[in-house]
């Protein structure tokens, strides 16, 4: 996790993230129907916040080293995914199709990581 | 005013005006009894309600329009109450259609049909000993569906030609993924697969386009009806076969590809047995893959529409991550360890 309110007092971000997150579990537990769906939905939204601010940094920085190198230029993440994502769609990048197919494919499975790692294949999980 | 009795006012006005819509058309006497809020759409708003006239009590359904946007995927509620109008005149099992809203009506754009009884819950089918019987029959049954439904003359339904999804469905795609400024390497990644390796041009059949567990309603014996007629289009017959086989729509139960109730094999027979052109698996995978990009953008759609405020919902919320999972989908598909 970055240095993320190092000012701050305690519960720190990732305390607050899961008090709330056990507060919608057990609203969820003790509903039905649409209230229970949404206490579930905020529950996991939650966990996908707290994954991010584990994980998302380092993912961000490797990603961009590795669009660097395959574009060949600098520039902020959403430059680089913008400038990849018109340069496959172009064709620009058949040449070097399999480097590229495996860029998006750790780029999708660091978002899943974040997202719902249980969802990703065995060969693909980190625990 | 608070936000519920906000929504109740503005329902006690849909209900008052729908029912001096049904006392313009069935009489004087017409009255609305039981009304019901169905969940709320993707792209409709539903309610349930009974029509009491002095011969009787008839359960309808009325369907209202809440997307509206350039880049909706929906057709308009006009042409799904033709295409009702349609299917039911073949035999295709589908709600009876029984009047459309007019200007008059001040209800905004949509139509009634019949209820039709039965259950739409995906997670419920898949697992409740009721549909049991259900769950065996559902791939053989879709088969049949399907060949029938493709058999019907698409000129019947020529107004589907201006349609974006009939005249080049992978650019329909494109065009609305664009529509939200984002950039996904996964999606990119795989529209370049997909213009590499486009199926060959065959003649064009008038396809469902969003024929998928949870849109077909089920009773304990088999389907009862098929719901959802919002992204019917004219397209390859093999469009409809990857759609409800897109991993998306097993809800959990992979290993039965046709909507997590059953097998291919037994699907594709009941299509050919029925009268269905020849299957073309390679063409069917090409589906799924483009399955997994509609289906993502479909996701970035109703992120958007919560981010924008126009429909704020936290499972909308969910949509815009759950987009990543698809991805995953699509590129383990390519990959060829998805089946």
């Amino acid at each position: 996790m970055g240095a993320v309110g190092l000012s701050q007092d305690k519960p720190d971000i990732k305390e607050i993230l899961v008090t709330v997150k056990e507060l919608l579990e057990s609203i969820a537990n003790k509903s039905k129907g649409g209230e229970r769906y949404d206490a579930l939905c905020g529950a996991f939204l939650l966990g996908v916040a707290d994954r991010e601010l584990d994980f998302g940094e380092r993912q961000d920085e490797s990603q961009n080293g590795e669009l660097q190198q395959l574009l060949g230029r600098e520039g902020s993440l959403r430059d680089l995914y913008q400038q990849f994502c018109q340069q496959v769609r172009g064709g620009d990048l058949d040449e070097q199709w399999p480097a590229a197919f495996d860029f998006a494919f750790k780029q999708v499975i660091d978002k899943v990581s974040v997202t719902n790692p249980h969802y990703l294949a065995a060969m693909h999980r980190s625990d | 005013m608070t936000e519920v009795s906000e929504q109740q006012a503005l329902l006690d006005d849909g209900v008052a005006k729908l029912e001096l819509a049904l006392k313009r058309r069935y009489g004087e006497a017409a009255r609305v009894e039981n009304v019901t809020i169905a969940t709320l759409g993707a792209s409709n708003r539903t309610l349930l309600f009974d029509l009491v006239e002095p011969g009787g009590r008839r359960r309808l359904v009325l369907r209202q329009e809440t997307v509206k946007s350039e880049v909706s995927p929906f057709i308009s509620p006009h042409d799904q109450f033709e295409i009702l109008k349609v299917v039911y005149r073949h035999g295709v099992l589908v709600p009876e259609p029984i009047f459309e809203l007019e200007p008059e009506d001040d209800l905004d754009v949509g139509y009634v049909m019949a209820c039709v009884e039965g259950e739409t819950l995906p997670k419920t089918l898949l697992n409740a000993p009721e549909f049991a019987v259900a769950r065996q029959r559902f791939a053989a049954q879709t088969g049949e569906i399907f060949a029938k439904l493709h058999a019907i003359d698409p000129g019947e339904v020529a107004f589907l030609e201006k349609v974006v999804d009939s005249v080049d469905p992978l650019a329909a795609q494109i065009s609305r993924y664009d529509a939200y400024c984002e950039y996904h390497p996964g999606l990119d990644v795989g529209i370049r697969w997909l213009e590499n390796n486009r199926p060959k041009d065959k003649p064009r059949v008038f396809v469902h386009g969003d024929y998928r567990n949870g849109n077909v309603i089920l009773g304990p014996d088999g389907i009862e009806a098929v719901l959802d007629w919002e992204c019917a289009h004219l397209g390859s017959a093999m469009e409809d076969f990857g759609w409800v086989c897109l991993r998306a729509w097993r809800f959990g139960h992979i290993d039965q590809p046709v909507g997590g109730f059953g097998p291919r094999d037994e699907f594709y027979q009941a299509y050919t047995s029925n009268g269905g052109q020849a299957i073309d698996e390679e063409e069917i995978r090409w589906w799924e893959i483009f399955g997994s990009l509609r289906w993502a953008v479909l996701n970035m759609m109703q992120a958007d529409g919560h981010i924008s405020g126009v429909r704020r919902s936290l499972p909308f919320a969910c949509c815009g991550r759950n987009t990543s999972m698809i991805e995953y989908d699509m590129l383990m598909t390519i990959k060829g360890h998805f089946t």
